[in-house]
């Protein structure tokens, strides 16, 4: 078991830490890490507010043409 | 049982943002909420766990009912916070100092490919005994090679605060 986690290993668990799929051991590591890491607070607040938002939006509500950009960034995000 | 807590200076929970009911002229009210480790419950440290969630206030609490211990906290079916520990507000800013001045010893005493860490202690002491706390043990175990270090440090910080607050471990 680590003794702690990375700010790289908090941008990698923050989907599992927001949806309370981490388990225990690994969720307290993380809540250590930002109990003094400002900057990954804001991160993970950042996240939160964004699935919360983001959540909120229907595939109907979002404009043929900003779907069609997003998937393309999408898809170039994928292949680099 | 006798557990510590760390809050926010207003009384609420650093994670939940749950306000706590503060003692006033004796033990605030009981809270009680479903056991689930880092979900759900009544999350409280031993003194062995404080350096870990060092933070703004902390109380005294006591806990009841069901209570499940991790590596470095409880949680429990019910808690109430019993007293503020007044000596912490004194203290705070001398543990932070304190492990500042270790972790400059620890690297005054180490090879000189670890000087370069020297250079974090400093600027991160506005953000507090938290981050001080953890820069200190990262660079014991930076040194040594080994998570040993880090728990070895983390241990000391127990038992200065364990002195100095006038907690039983």
């Amino acid at each position: 078991m680590a003794e702690h986690i990375t700010c790289q290993e908090v941008v990698e668990l923050v989907t599992d830490y927001l949806e309370r799929e981490l388990a225990p051991e690994e969720a307290s590591l993380f809540e250590q890490h930002l109990n003094f890491c400002d900057g990954c607070i804001v991160y993970v607040e950042q996240i939160r507010a964004t699935a919360a938002t983001v959540g909120r939006v229907r595939e109907e509500d979002v404009p043929p043409e900003t779907r069609d950009k997003l998937m393309t960034a999408f898809r170039e995000w994928k292949r680099s | 049982m006798i557990a510590y807590k760390f809050l926010r200076s207003d009384g609420s929970s650093v994670f939940s943002s749950f306000a706590w009911p503060l003692p006033a002229d004796g033990p605030g009210a009981w809270v009680e909420a479903p056991v689930d480790p880092c979900r759900s419950g009544i999350h409280a440290c031993r003194v062995g766990d404080l350096p870990y969630w060092a933070g703004r206030v902390l109380y005294e609490v006591e806990l009841d009912g069901e209570i499940v211990a991790q590596t470095d906290k409880l949680t429990a079916a019910r808690g109430r916070l019993v007293r503020r520990i007044r000596a912490w507000d004194e203290q705070r800013d001398a543990y932070t100092r304190m492990c500042a001045d270790r972790a400059h010893e620890l690297i005054a005493a180490a090879p000189p490919e670890f000087a370069h860490w020297d250079t974090v202690v400093e600027p991160s002491i506005p953000e507090g005994p938290a981050l001080l706390g953890f820069v200190a043990a990262r660079i014991a175990e930076e040194i040594e090679g080994t998570p040993a270090a880090y728990r070895a440090e983390r241990e000391r910080q127990t038992k200065w605060l364990a002195e100095r607050l006038g907690l039983l471990s």
